[in-house]
């Protein structure tokens, strides 16, 4: 199928659902005035479902803009890929949204023209009220078929000494601006009022400089970490062009390496890495 | 901050503890110039009395607002401190010590360079005090009842205890009579006092104590709460005889045509549907056994309900559930014999009538027993002659069973070794050990009383036993000769492991205790705290805490009985105020808080509010913290992203205020 | 490196086990560094990540987290939890270029004054041999 004949089976979907009443809206892409960007697109009216697009640049995450409406009226629609899936299981174990309140059309993803593609684990939707259409692949993807390895991020840097890589970071958080579109955009960044805009004295400086732009990046690892779901959003999203994904891509590598296969999203029930302990955990503490 | 920080700090000399490793007066200097101190001294002994008084005028004089101590370690005197603070207007938890003897002057020997400790972590209390903010501990209600899990000899003992001095207790037992294991014990050591003439006296009065309410065929089926106030739910199982009615008369186990075998007598004899567990019960009244009554499986009989003379049977009775309100719990759900049959195939995996267990011995040997007290093998109702005993039969082998000691069985084998030796004139005795172990009063000597009178001590293991003709032969090495042994024994009494009793596990789930690997409960400090559990108002007693013998379970008892009577006696207990808080402002209900805390003290909670932007009425998830299941460890706060979650007396705040006066 | 160069490290230690341990070491009155600033916790799993970043921020030489030997929390579970905290925490420092031998987590129980002594002695020469 071509992604045409897919963008037309999504506008129709869409169509549908606006004319039957039964969502309030549905959650998609529309192209820009800039080519090879899309951007993210509410079809609030059933004449509008024709602005929908479906191509190789279909790639912002879709599920994170379920939080601007935690208690809708109606079921939300939502189109959702295998990262969007992933988003949406954890933003129902973290109790941000309910389930119930979805609509969920599940698009089995040929994968984008995105870095992150390339690693990509889980192209098929994990959770869906409907599948749009057959997938062309088997669901998932093993990690030895992927062009690119899982933590490619982590491993570029952990392949340097420790000098370069604080080096490295330096300069990363030296040209960090503190916008937080990597936190805006997060799937899992979905607290009340972030600690980083905090007025009090709280954990996180007003100070500019890298210093403190480097505590705000590694805190934001370290309270993404076990619940990310290694969509890359945060990097790609970022003005200054920064590859941060290496920090929480380290965490779950670590989590790897201490307890096993783990991959944040897959089910919305299970438990993060960080919320539960084993008895024999591993240590190296003394 | 409504606040100031007008912080007043006092340095210790401790004699020469501290004045003699520092420099105090250097201290002093440095105290006065940290932001927010408006007054230092020091003195020789500030814990003295002279030493206080001079703090507390201080106050006074000063205006002071808040409170550091540069002494000894808080874990000392920060108390002694606080209680001193309840004489000021400032509130005790407006206080902060730094730690300047354990940690600096006794530690130290560059003079210069502890003082500059010294002076740093009278900076960090006086960073930490200037964000602390007054606690109250809060009062939570006493109910004063308190429930007791078991009716073993441990129960009674606590439920008599508490009963005794005042408070109401109920009492749950599972079977239809309270007794537990030691009912069906013939004789006790070392003293040999018959088992049952020092129990069934003391399971009468607890049926006619009027503090105690007995509940027996019941089973706990849900705690929820706290210490104080827990909401119990107990299943009073369906008994299908009127109690309010049975004289107790027997006519109708006497009359029952249906038999089955008595657990009570481990197998040894049988016992109508409808029973009494043994004569002496308490209650003393019989219960259907429905997998056993064929009138209820079939509809066919009813028997009972025809010679009953006051029409007692009821076979409509169903089960009911009970709910109590219940301030302190005492567990005291005992042990099972291990089932040695699945561990120790050698020893034919009951295949052999004539090799028991230790248990089933005080049913042969018991008076009351189905013998009456001969001792008769199973299988052809012979005397024997020759009794092998083998110890630590899945105890103290972790290989096959498990690898604890089970403390009583070197001196129960001594107890069975006697009174065979007693019994059976001529009888021979053979006791398999790996040690023994005797400490207790009296313990050795009646030991080496069974000896003398002839038991014969074989240190080793049977490896093996087998049938031959009549007799059961058993094979195993004496160790201490190093040559193989083989005894032709008439009756073998393995002295078996004791194991958690059955469903012991789901009552501490229920309960939120923790137990150790074997399954035993875990008390809250192995020396110090050996009846209280980590959760509040829960206490252990007897042998689900370990094994032990009846003396030790009866301390024990009483000895949670105390625990439960101190706290029944308060109407109600403060509760550290130094525990987690929710800012719910801040909460997103995310709930990663709920799975960190060790006490379940955490719950999510639907709370009214507002939707943000729209005003629209809606409900969201708030963690809440129920004051008094939290601890105050403060696990919780670090798995909160937002801080919305933080623990009183060491907020986040606090400890990052600390840090920071470190690199001022 | 200069000769007199005094590294400044903090702890962060539970008050049921390592703090007591200390005050032990105290009451014996053993002998070591004064490099160590202790800062009392109720629990290492009181022991939030971000202390440690906020402390090497500040300039920190070194940072070390003590709680009770797993399976002795008197809490039951929190060191649990610090277990599991710490070892990403540290993962995460070094990857991001701070050298894992200024981070130390450490067990160290009530009774045992003289791991607490040898710990911070051992940290201290450690990290005063890494220099500024």
């Amino acid at each position: 199928m071509t992604n045409e004949q897919k963008q037309t089976l999504m506008r129709e979907r869409a169509a549908a659902l606006m004319k039957d009443g039964a969502v309030s809206y549905v959650i998609g892409w529309r192209e820009t005035r800039f080519p090879g960007k899309t951007a993210i697109f509410f079809v609030r009216d059933e004449k509008d479902a024709d602005m929908l697009v479906w191509d190789e640049y279909t790639i912002p995450l879709t599920a994170k803009y379920l939080t601007e409406n935690r208690w809708p009226d109606k079921k939300i629609g939502i189109f959702a890929r295998g990262c969007d899936s992933k988003a949406i299981n954890r933003l129902i174990s973290d109790n941000q949204v309910e389930r119930e309140n979805l609509y969920i059309i599940g698009l089995p993803c040929e994968g984008k023209k995105d870095d992150r593609c390339l690693s990509c684990t889980q192209r098929d939707p994990l959770i869906y009220d409907e599948l749009l259409w057959e997938p062309e692949n088997a669901t998932g993807t093993s990690e030895t078929d992927l062009q690119r390895a899982r933590f490619f991020r982590a491993e570029e840097v952990e392949s340097l000494p420790t000098d370069a890589r604080f080096a490295h970071w330096e300069d990363v958080y030296a040209r960090c601006i503190r916008c937080y579109a990597c936190r805006n955009v997060c799937p899992v960044c979905t607290c009340r009022e972030c600690y980083v805009d905090m007025h009090r004295t709280g954990f996180q400086g007003k100070h500019h400089d890298a210093a403190e732009n480097r505590v705000f990046g590694v805190t934001r690892a370290f309270h993404v970490g076990d619940r990310c779901i290694e969509c890359g959003e945060c990097e790609r999203v970022c003005p200054m062009g920064l590859p941060i994904l290496g920090q929480t891509q380290k965490i779950i590598k670590t989590i790897e390496g201490l307890a096993g296969t783990y991959e944040a999203g897959m089910d919305p029930e299970a438990d993060s890495f960080l919320g539960k302990f084993d008895l024999d955990d591993k240590d190296t503490f003394m | 901050m409504a606040l100031s920080n007008k912080t007043g700090v006092f340095i210790c000399h401790c004699g020469t503890n501290i004045a003699g490793a520092l420099d105090v007066h250097k201290v002093v200097d440095a105290s006065r110039a940290l932001p927010g101190v408006a007054y230092a001294a020091d003195y020789k002994y500030l814990c003295s009395e002279p030493g206080q008084q001079l703090i507390l005028d201080a106050i006074k004089e000063h205006g002071l607002k808040r409170i550091v101590i540069a002494s000894c370690s808080p874990r000392m005197h920060e108390i002694t401190f606080r209680k001193m603070l309840k004489k000021s207007n400032i509130n005790e938890y407006l206080l902060e010590i730094a730690n300047i003897r354990e940690q600096a002057s006794w530690v130290h020997t560059d003079f210069d360079k502890a003082t500059e400790k010294a002076i740093d972590l009278v900076r960090m209390a006086v960073a930490k005090v200037g964000k602390s903010e007054p606690l109250k501990a809060q009062a939570i209600p006493i109910t004063k009842r308190a429930l007791v899990i078991g009716g073993g000899i441990a129960g009674i003992q606590a439920a008599l205890d508490i009963a005794d001095a005042g408070h109401e207790v109920v009492l749950v037992e599972r079977e239809c009579s309270i007794g537990g294991r030691m009912v069906m014990l013939d004789k006790t050591f070392p003293t040999l006092d018959c088992s049952a003439c020092i129990s069934t006296p003391k399971m009468v009065d607890v049926s006619a104590h009027p503090n105690i309410t007995l509940m027996t065929s019941s089973e706990v089926e849900e705690v929820q709460g706290y210490i104080g106030n827990f909401k119990v739910k107990v299943r009073k199982k369906a008994t299908y005889v009127n109690h309010d009615i049975c004289t107790g008369c027997g006519l109708c186990e006497e009359k029952c045509p249906f038999k089955v075998e008595s657990d009570f007598d481990r197998g040894l004899s049988k016992r109508p549907a409808i029973y009494k567990l043994f004569p002496q019960a308490v209650p003393a009244k019989p219960v259907i056994d429905k997998d056993a009554c064929v009138k209820l499986k079939t509809g066919k009989c009813g028997v009972c309900l025809k010679i009953c003379p006051l029409n007692c049977i009821d076979y409509e009775d169903e089960d009911k559930t009970v709910e109590l309100d219940i301030g302190a719990i005492v567990v005291a759900t005992g042990y099972k014999p291990a089932k040695w049959q699945s561990m120790y195939n050698e020893y034919g995996a009951g295949r052999f009538e004539d090799v028991i267990d230790g248990l089933q011995f005080e049913r042969l040997v018991n008076a009351s027993g189905p013998t009456e007290g001969k001792i008769k093998r199973p299988s052809d109702g012979k005397e024997p002659e020759t009794v092998v005993i083998v110890k630590c039969v899945g105890s103290r082998d972790p290989k096959k069973g498990h690898a604890y000691c089970s403390r009583a069985c070197c001196m129960y084998a001594a107890k069975h070794a006697h009174q065979i030796l007693e019994k059976l004139p001529g009888g021979r005795v053979f006791i398999f050990y790996i040690d023994i172990r005797t400490p207790g009063k009296g313990y050795e000597e009646f030991y080496d009383n069974t000896r003398k009178d002839g038991a014969v001590y074989v240190r080793g293991r049977i490896s093996r036993i087998f049938r031959e003709g009549d007799t059961l032969v058993c094979q195993g090495e004496d160790s201490l000769l190093g040559r193989q042994v083989r005894i032709n024994a008439d009756l073998v009494v393995l002295e078996t492991a004791m194991e958690p009793a059955e469903g012991s596990a789901d009552v501490l789930n229920m309960l939120g205790c923790a137990k150790n690997d074997d399954g035993w409960a875990q008390e809250a400090h192995p020396k110090l705290r050996p009846v209280e559990t980590q959760v509040g108002g829960v206490f252990l007693a007897g042998v689900c805490q370990g094994p032990k013998d009846i003396p030790d379970t009866v301390a024990q008892a009483s000895a949670s009985a105390a625990k439960v009577i101190g706290l029944l006696n308060k109407d109600e207990m403060e509760t550290s105020p130094m525990i987690a808080a929710v800012a719910a402002d801040k909460c997103s209900g995310c709930g990663a808080c709920e799975p960190i805390c060790p006490y379940t003290a955490i719950t999510l909670e639907k709370t009214p509010d507002r939707e943000p932007g729209t005003g629209k009425k809606i409900e969201r998830s708030v963690a809440n913290v129920n004051a008094g299941l939290c601890q105050g460890c403060g696990a919780c706060t670090v798995a909160c992203r937002t801080g919305a979650i933080d623990l009183l007396g060491f907020r986040n705040t606090q400890i990052l205020q600390e840090v920071d006066a470190l690199w001022q | 490196m200069a000769v007199d160069y005094e590294p400044k490290i903090i702890a962060f230690c539970c008050n049921w086990c390592t703090y007591t341990g200390a005050d032990l070491a105290g009451l014996n009155r053993m002998k070591y560094p004064e490099n160590v600033r202790v800062v009392r916790v109720p629990c290492s799993g009181r022991v939030n990540p971000q202390f440690i970043l906020r402390a090497f921020r500040r300039g920190a030489d070194g940072v070390m987290v003590c709680g009770c030997h797993p399976g002795d929390c008197h809490y039951s579970t929190g060191n649990y939890f610090t277990r599991r905290r710490f070892m990403l925490m540290r993962e995460l420092l070094e990857f991001n270029g701070i050298d894992p031998r200024r981070f130390h987590a450490r067990w160290i129980s009530g009774s045992e004054a003289a791991k607490f002594r040898d710990t911070v002695t051992e940290v201290t020469q450690l990290i005063r041999s890494l220099g500024k």
